[in-house]
């Protein structure tokens, strides 16, 4: 224990960390552009007339049209102002409180690298990562560093760990490894590309590519701990991370992941980049830089903030190992039910589809219809609804809502749906005959999710 | 021993990517191609079996159908009423064959809106009459042009052909009702020239972008997924809900709405249901050539491609069975009209989630990451 808290303060060149905020701001910034000019400002915070907020998050709402641009605009700047280290606490704060504010308004559009950008910069938060190579530590150098605690750059690497090795095991199952599914349907998709296309089709290479990923998700760490196999590992990265860029719709991830890695690096590297970065800034700026040999400081935290930084992240990496388990307190195919699917960075493990059709009946005039979904949802959260149970249901209670406005008392409301996943045959999803008005959301087991292997026809015909 | 582990890892890549290399350079030298399904032999059966051959009957209907109207417009006889009705009848089965199609060309000029937005907005429609100054095809023009408006002029403005003549004769607004009449063929047939230019060589080449390899596979805007969202849209949203379940009371709180159904005036609605239903299957099976159903056969999927021919041949025999016009139909017996409604919805299931699964295509009728 002494040993592990011995090493864990063990001074270390400030450059890695530096230089991450660097990178991540960078990425961050280019992320929010390439959102803003794809109009998803728009299309997802704007458009949607309904949104599905997470449970327990239900205050959390979109801040209309001008609120959620200059929310975006806010978030741009204090990218860049963590990029180039200027005003760097206030500015990660505020990316920090406007990023996760702004995923938590509606879950259809939850990804598991924002989980892991929110992760990341709350962590910047408690980090010194602008005592040097920032626009602060020249505005005043009292601030600045060389050296500060091997655990500010330990919980960034362990938090990548983290990631990467339940992303690993998460592919640890039959379908993956046996079945090579779902990629054995992903990859044909994409035949028709120029060279590697012919390979894409074979059904050996989606063996390949399963049991490879597993093999990368679950070892890459340790290779790029390793000071002998980091070069290699970094390639691997590189290819990998590329791959699926050009193979999968997955954004930003990809790119994020690969200069996120470049943490595992040593601190001789960075200082050398940042050198090099330094020498075209000065070059740019005219300012020929003097370089005085100044005394090496390094950064020692009080023992009280200690205390509170060491408890503050041992909870902090509790949960983040404690929260992807928690789907075995669940019975049932974690796929086909997704309770505790999210926030455990299960990444492009399934090609699930569905369709859900609610079914309305008004007791007192025995009349029944269906909901047109279209008309209350965009087309990418109709989509999501259909194969994630939490959302069905809370548009259920929706339409309830929406339905006693316009004067009926006691509906019944019940879903007609069907999920295919990873290929096999559609299935009834939602037990047909539940009255969703009268379901509560919560922890608890949803019990009025249908087992995935079920006898094949129920009859929902209205006959 | 780590640095053994990465080389081997690194050694198997490039061993693997080596293997297939050489595997791929002697194609030539009699090994066996790996089976593979012919993608672009289906594309250029739809493009010119169906699509292109779809547009060019449905351009030469609207000629017919600006015709008519000139004719009637000029002589305004019931002999010459009832060409324009069949004229009109005629455009609006052959619009059954291809209006599927919105993506690309169609898409851009959102034809489907245009042509055919239904119920028509017959206030609207006699506020122009009386008005002038509208343009067909403006956002609030739009239930008050095409297909909709015509029927509504030439079939809804009395109970007999003769009654219906004299709003073109003997009626005060008779003059600007012909204008408006003449001006919706126009408007119909120049959006149709339009579309159907586009497809052509000569116009903008939308075959050459259909057919061309950069559009292959099946990834997001790669033709057969352009073409797969497209009908599958359609058939959610035009062809179950517009034809059946809107008129039938599905969508609307349980009332039905037989004013809604889509030829409400020239009462051939079920006709139309059932001409779109054929031509579905068609686009599915790829009529004689090949099609999605064989793509889905070649990826070992024969009994979905079967359980949907199947599916759609039980809806086109119920829809058959159901009687014009498909509002008094509604009236009477609508529970009729719901089975068809529910037999057409099990379909949606097998196109829409298990045929799109199996394809590998994602549903993006709207654009976004995952992971």
């Amino acid at each position: 224990m002494k040993a592990i808290i011995t090493y864990l303060n063990k001074p270390i060149s400030i450059a890695p960390l530096a230089m991450f905020r660097v990178l991540f701001g960078f990425i961050m910034l280019i992320s929010i552009v390439r959102f803003a000019l794809n109009g998803w400002i728009k299309t997802l915070y704007i458009d949607p007339q309904f949104y599905f907020p997470f449970f327990g998050f239900e205050w959390v709402q979109p801040l209309g049209p001008l609120g959620m641009y200059l929310m975006f605009a806010v978030m741009a700047i204090a990218a860049m102002m963590i990029m180039i280290g200027f005003r760097y606490r206030a500015a990660v704060w505020l990316f920090f409180l406007c990023f996760t504010y702004v995923e938590l308004i509606d879950k259809t559009n939850y990804l598991n690298h924002y989980y892991f950008v929110s992760i990341v910069s709350m962590l910047l938060i408690f980090l010194p990562a602008n005592r040097s190579f920032s626009v602060d530590s020249r505005l005043s150098p009292g601030l600045k560093v060389d050296k500060v605690p091997r655990w500010t750059i330990f919980i960034i690497q362990l938090q990548l760990a983290i990631v990467y090795f339940y992303a690993g095991a998460a592919k640890l199952n039959a379908q993956w490894l046996v079945d090579a599914m779902p990629l054995k349907i992903w990859l044909p998709a994409h035949a028709h590309l120029p060279v590697i296309g012919q390979f894409l089709k074979l059904e050996l290479t989606a063996y390949f590519f399963s049991w490879a990923g597993a093999f990368y998700d679950l070892t890459i760490v340790f290779f790029l701990l390793n000071r002998r196999t980091r070069l290699a590992a970094y390639s691997v990265v590189v290819v990998f991370h590329l791959t699926t860029a050009l193979l999968f719709q997955i954004g930003m991830f990809p790119y994020i992941m690969i200069l996120a890695t470049l943490i595992f690096f040593s601190p001789e590297f960075h200082e050398k980049l940042i050198s090099k970065i330094n020498s075209w800034i000065n070059l740019v700026a005219e300012n020929s830089g003097g370089t005085e040999a100044l005394p090496e400081r390094q950064l020692n935290y009080k023992k009280g903030m200690s205390w509170f930084l060491g408890i503050l992240l041992v909870l902090h990496f509790s949960l983040q190992l404690l929260i992807p388990l928690r789907s075995k307190l669940y019975t049932g195919e974690v796929f086909w039910t997704e309770q505790g699917y999210r926030f455990s960075w299960r990444v492009m493990l399934m090609e699930k589809a569905g369709m859900v059709v609610l079914h309305v009946t008004d007791p007192e005039t025995n009349k029944s219809w269906e909901v047109p979904n279209y008309q209350y949802l965009t087309a990418n959260q109709e989509k999501m609804m259909a194969t994630q149970p939490d959302m069905i249901l809370q548009f259920a209670h929706y339409l309830e809502k929406q339905y006693q406005t316009a004067g009926y008392s006691d509906l019944k409301i019940t879903a007609e749906s069907y999920v295919t996943l990873n290929g096999k045959r559609s299935r009834l999803f939602i037990d047909p005959q539940t009255d969703l008005t009268q379901v509560k959301d919560g922890w608890g087991a949803k019990s009025w999710i249908l087992p995935m292997n079920q006898p094949k026809q129920i009859s929902v015909r209205h006959d | 021993m780590n640095r053994i582990n990465t080389f081997a890892g690194c050694l198997l890549v490039a061993l693997v990517l080596l293997v297939y290399a050489c595997d791929s350079s002697d194609d030539g030298n009699g090994t066996s191609p790996t089976p593979e399904f012919d993608q672009a032999g289906m594309l250029e059966n739809y493009a010119d079996n169906l699509i292109i051959p779809g547009y060019n009957d449905l351009q030469a209907d609207a000629n017919a159908l600006k015709s008519a109207a000139d004719v009637f417009t000029a002589d305004p006889t019931t002999a010459n009423l009832e060409n324009l009705q069949n004229s009109l009848k005629s455009v609006r089965q052959s619009w059954q064959q291809v209006n599927f199609y919105q993506f690309g060309p169609a898409e851009t000029s959102i034809l489907r809106s245009v042509l055919n937005t239904y119920p028509t907005d017959t206030d609207k429609v006699d506020q122009n009459i009386e008005n002038g100054g509208y343009t067909l095809g403006s956002v609030d023009n739009i239930a008050a042009g095409g297909f909709p408006a015509i029927d509504y002029l030439v079939n809804g403005l009395g109970d007999s052909n003769d009654e219906i003549v004299v709003s073109f004769t003997l009626d005060i607004q008779a003059e600007n009702r012909k204008t408006y009449l003449t001006d919706n063929a126009n408007f119909v047939k120049s959006n149709i020239d339009l579309v159907t230019d586009s497809w052509q060589s000569s116009g903008g080449d939308y075959r050459g972008t259909f057919l061309d390899a950069t559009n292959a596979g099946t990834g997001v805007g790669s033709s057969t997924s352009l073409l797969v969202n497209a009908m599958i849209q359609h058939y959610e949203r035009y062809l179950r809900d517009g034809k059946i379940g809107i008129p039938a009371g599905v969508r609307s709180a349980g009332v039905p709405r037989p004013m809604a159904t889509e030829a409400f005036y020239g009462g051939y609605s079920a006709e139309l249901l059932v001409a779109n239903l054929q031509a579905f299957r068609d686009l599915f099976t790829g009529a004689n050539g090949s099609g999605l159903d064989d793509n889905l056969i070649f990826l070992d999927s024969e009994a979905l491609a079967s359980d949907i021919r199947s599916g759609l041949d039980q809806a086109i025999t119920e829809a058959q069975a159901l009687t014009d016009p498909l509002s008094g139909n509604i009236e009477n017996n609508n529970d009729q009209v719901i089975e068809v409604f529910t037999s057409l919805q099990e379909v949606m299931v097998l196109i829409k989630v298990d045929m799109t699964s199996a394809l590998g295509i994602t549903i993006n009728f709207q654009d976004n990451d995952g992971d």
